[in-house]
């Protein structure tokens, strides 16, 4: 280097540097400046604040119940009231009753899960396997008929089977095992055993549908290319089918863990008689019983290990994006011959079905118009428990369709739901409009996150924050508990993931166009909106609206903590005539839930064109 | 290496459907380059997949070499692991989850090849094709062509005898399409394999191949040299399916209002027999007069509709009556449209098909008009 250069260079590198700084500080500014004046930007403001009072503040307030001593156990937390306190992670933690309170429940929640995602894995990965791959029989038919368990409220299948196998130990009416002189043992009849194999066989179809894809996917030419080269069919199915095939697998067993996290409605039924405790049933246990402090530290540890199997969920998607097959005509996909296996897999798989669909189907359905449990004699079936009068009971005297209270739970299903599910879907369409047109990206990635925070965190545990923040009169809004607001707040939070997902999506692929053709027009914003981008998107907007609906009207877990009897809901409906032993009547009930939850969600397929596969990520 | 032969081979999926292959005879000599060409569906895919042992026959036999692979009658088929061939196909189907060094290497460690050896064997053909920086990457890290080679280079690690590929260029762009022409070629010449190419591309065909196999709904129309199949198509469907732009086809029997066939008349004097007459473009010359035709030679007044300069050549668009006609120079025309001309053509330039379509002898040249 020769010297009279060197120390000009200095200086003249810092000039650009520091017009570089100048240039961006006035390019931020001007972005302001520019955001402050389009309606995008204040709408996304006002959404972001509606969120975090929604979203936010409900979860912060019920962690930091965890941390602060409640009214009314000064005394046993040794400080005030408002003060910060160990004393709630101890107790639930590593304190005489721990074990009962978390411990137990974990272990047992953690075994459920294990247990189910074993069994639907087995169930799910074999009928996958013979719709997707082989030349098994009504294939078609069964692609859709496998997949109905998860159209239904899993604790329909709770009922059913204690239809079949109540044994003495509770009350009630008997089961039919019971009634014809077959005591079932404990185990069978409650607990972990019949809680697992309901749940495998409700999850089974998130296998059918997860892997089913993948492996429909799964082009031949990989298997041939391998053949090709020399390897046999042990090669090609542990060196190239199933390392391609884990990352759905993986996807779809985590899904299942998390989903079984947050189960409520099948433990409650089953678990409660044997003091079988998860949980999701722990933490409603200490809910009821006014334990606010502990009830928040379950709630916190549900969603803690809710968000941590997420995260690994996003990894594996990460990892499995990395092998992503490139566009291909040639993603061909041959069927296997079964040979003469072909009718006893066809056998098989419509076993799959009676056992999960038609069998508790039929037994809810004949449960509700037998008089006597087990009991095949014509005079022992009555319609009454539908359509009669003056039946011989404390309460509900008449039959379930006669009843005012019927009409009320569904009145309040269909209004609290509906108005949530479009306010959730016009919600979420606003989301996805600030988020592909803002320019401040902050506000965007605030409000993408925020949205999809309830996700994480399992119904029952959200609804355990609203109480929290809502129970008591805060600033200037009255307390709102036991009143259909709670529920209706709560629930759009709650449906906000899948409406802000749907909404961004859709508004992403829009693009700018249409509405800069309709700017240059002459279109103000609010024209815009109101005849650009709405009509474009309502197909998108009324799939953000059905599949949220269809989802609360089968939903449990958030309604039984925050629901008192007068805004009942069906699905809380028929929990309290459990609880109160009408099972004909809570048969029937469920029913009717399960009748809507299926019929609206084919009506939605219908109308949207769209595939449950397709919705099932949520 | 050894020849390939196909007798009377069928393929049928299903009962009653219409067979995929058809009575299918052929012979692919060592070395060869074979092209298999014809429209989507035509059956050639699936005379790969057969060859390779992928698709099952349904009649008739595959000898490689001595051995019989497949032998319907006989009860013989040798699955595709034990063939030894290579196959690369279209999409590439590259393993997703393997670095490009283990997908080329796969083979070579079913074969319980020694690490030295096998790394050497890699590293050789990875750096015939240009792919030795790559691999440690994932097939997703890589363009189309660079996947294409690492689909070559695993088929060629194992050596195969024969290599099969199912239009293996259609996924890439114009450019990397004619690189790899060349690199296959010579890839032929280096590795001495046979190779049997599935194309529907005929200048790709036309390039690469020593032999073309044309073949139109499962049965083989012409086996031959590009040149044969492109001087002497076996049959209308050849005649009009090779060539860009295609073949002028002139129905005889519609004389009554075709200006083309009138004019044809003459100049096939005796030959009753014609069906129909194609004109390959570059046959056709214009003229102003008709005193610059050759004598004997068809011709027809016409009037130039169109001029297409296609950068380098032309394609000259004619209007005869209501008959259009392409012809293709490759020097500027010296017309323009609206032009009216004399178009010609030496007899001996006629292709002859009977009703059927398949061809007759051509006509001989008049000595005067070759001399013009």
């Amino acid at each position: 280097m020769s010297t009279p250069d060197a120390p000009a260079k200095p200086a003249l590198a810092a000039t650009p540097r520091q017009n570089e700084q100048m240039r961006s500080k006035g390019r931020s500014r001007s972005v302001w400046r520019l955001a402050l004046r389009d309606p995008t930007t204040i709408i996304g403001i006002l959404a972001a604040i509606l969120f975090a009072y929604l979203i936010v503040v409900p979860v912060i307030s019920m962690l930091s119940d965890a941390i602060l001593v409640q009214f009314g156990e000064e005394r046993r937390a040794h400080a005030a009231v408002g003060m910060p306190t160990l004393y709630y992670l101890t107790r639930t933690f590593s304190s005489a009753v721990s074990s009962d309170l978390f411990w137990q429940p974990l272990v047992h929640t953690l075994e459920v899960a294990a247990g189910a995602i074993i069994l639907a894995v087995a169930i799910g990965g074999t009928m996958a396997w013979l719709l997707s791959r082989t030349n098994m029989l009504a294939r078609r038919w069964l692609a859709t008929a496998l997949i109905v368990p998860y159209m239904l409220p899993a604790w329909t299948f709770a009922l059913a089977w204690t239809t079949l196998f109540k044994n003495r130990t509770i009350g009630g009416q008997l089961g039919w095992l019971e009634a014809i002189g077959l005591s079932p043992p404990d185990w069978l009849a409650y607990g972990q055993v019949p809680i697992t194999i309901i749940m495998a066989l409700h999850y089974a179809p998130f296998v059918i549908l997860l892997f089913g894809n993948a492996l429909r996917r799964f082009d031949s030419q990989l298997e041939d290319s391998a053949r090709v080269l020399g390897a046999g069919t042990t090669t090609v199915t542990t060196q190239i089918i199933l390392p391609l095939m884990l990352p759905s697998l993986l996807s779809a067993i985590i899904l299942i863990f998390a989903k079984s996290l947050g189960e409520f409605g099948v433990p409650y039924v089953l678990g409660l008689p044997v003091d079988f405790d998860v949980l999701s049933t722990s933490l409603y246990r200490n809910i009821s019983s006014r334990h606010t402090g502990v009830a928040a530290v379950l709630a916190g540890s549900i969603m803690l290990i809710g968000i941590l199997s997420m995260l690994v969920d996003a990894r594996l998607v990460r990892e499995a994006r990395r092998f992503v097959t490139i566009g291909s005509k040639g993603s061909m996909n041959r069927l296997s011959a079964l040979g003469p296996l072909r009718l006893p897999a066809t056998g098989l798989a419509f076993l799959i079905f009676l056992l999960s669909v038609g069998l508790p189907l039929a037994t809810l359905f004949l449960s509700t118009i037998m008089r006597q449990p087990a009991n095949f004699s014509p005079d022992n079936f009555t319609l009454d428990f539908w359509i009669g009068h003056d039946l011989g009971t404390v309460a509900l005297r008449t039959g379930i369709l006669l009843s005012p209270d019927l009409w009320n739970a569904a009145w309040n299903s269909l209004w609290i739901v509906g108005t949530a599910s479009v306010t959730s879907g016009i919600l979420g369409l606003l989301v996805g409009y600030v988020v592909a047109r803002t320019l401040l990206w902050p506000l965007a990635m605030f409000l993408r996150h925020v949205t999809f925070l309830p996700y994480l965190v399992p119904g029952i545990a959200f609804a355990a924050a609203y109480l929290s923040l809502f129970a008591v009169p805060r600033g200037p809004i009255p307390s709102l508990y036991g009143t259909a607001f709670i529920l209706l707040l709560a629930l759009v939070a709650e449906q906000m993931p899948y409406a802000s997902r749907a909404g961004i999506s859709a508004m992403m692929q829009l693009g700018k166009d249409p509405e800069e053709a309709a700017q240059i027009a002459g279109a103000g914003w609010l024209r815009r909106m109101l005849s650009i981008v709405i009509p474009i998107q309502k197909g998108s907007l009324s799939t953000g609206i059905l599949m949220p609906f269809i989802s609360g009207i089968k939903g449990l877990s958030l309604f039984v903590i925050l629901a008192v009897p007068s805004t009942d809901v069906l699905t809380t409906y028929s929990l309290r005539l459990v609880d109160y032993h009408y099972t004909q009547a809570a048969n029937a009930v469920v029913l009717i839930i399960a009748g809507l939850a299926y019929f609206g969600t084919l009506l939605a397929q219908k109308l949207t064109k769209t595939n449950l596969a397709e919705g099932l990520g949520g | 290496m050894p020849t390939i032969s196909l007798r009377n081979v069928e393929k049928s999926y299903g009962n009653g459907a219409l067979n995929a292959v058809s009575d299918l005879d052929l012979e692919i000599g060592d070395g060869e380059f074979m092209c298999l060409l014809g429209p989507s569906g035509c059956g050639k895919t699936t005379t790969l997949r057969m060859i390779a042992g992928l698709e099952h026959l349904s009649g008739g036999e595959i000898q490689v070499g001595s051995d019989k692979v497949d032998d319907v009658d006989a009860g013989i088929f040798v699955p595709p692991e034990r063939r030894g061939m290579g196959l690369v196909f279209q999409s590439y189907a590259l393993w997703p989850h393997l670095t490009i060094e283990r997908n080329t290497d796969f083979g070579l460690r079913l074969r319980k090849v020694p690490k030295p050896e096998r790394e050497a064997r890699v590293t050789e053909v990875m750096q015939a094709l240009g792919i030795e920086q790559y691999r440690d990457r994932y097939p997703s890290q890589l363009s189309g062509g660079q996947q294409q080679r690492v689909a070559l280079a695993r088929m060629l690690a194992v050596n195969p005898q024969v290599l099969l590929l199912d239009e293996p260029l259609s996924n890439l762009d114009a450019r990397l399409r004619l690189e790899m022409r060349a690199e296959l070629k010579r890839l032929h010449e280096a590795f001495k394999t046979t190779i049997v190419f599935v194309t529907h591309d005929q200048w790709e065909a036309m390039t690469l191949a020593t032999t073309i196999a044309v073949m139109r709904d499962g049965r083989l129309q012409q086996v031959g040299t590009p040149n044969d199949i492109y001087d002497r198509p076996a049959n209308r469907f050849v005649a009009e399916f090779v060539g860009n732009p295609p073949i002028n086809l002139v129905e005889m029997s519609a004389a009554e209002t075709s200006t083309l066939a009138r004019a044809l008349r003459p100049v096939l004097g005796e030959r009753t027999d014609v069906g129909s007459v194609g004109i390959r473009p570059e046959a056709l010359h214009l003229a102003t007069t008709d005193a610059e035709v050759p004598t004997g030679a068809f011709h027809v007044r016409a009037r130039i509709s169109g001029v297409l300069p296609t950068g380098g050549s032309w394609i000259v668009e004619i209007a005869a009556g209501n008959d259009k006609l392409f012809a293709a120079a490759h020097e500027p025309p010296g017309f323009t449209a609206g032009d009216d001309v004399v178009v010609w053509a030496k007899p001996a330039a006629l292709h002859l098909f009977n009703a059927a379509g398949d061809r007759l002898a051509g006509l001989a040249s008049p000595d005067h008009a070759r001399k013009n």
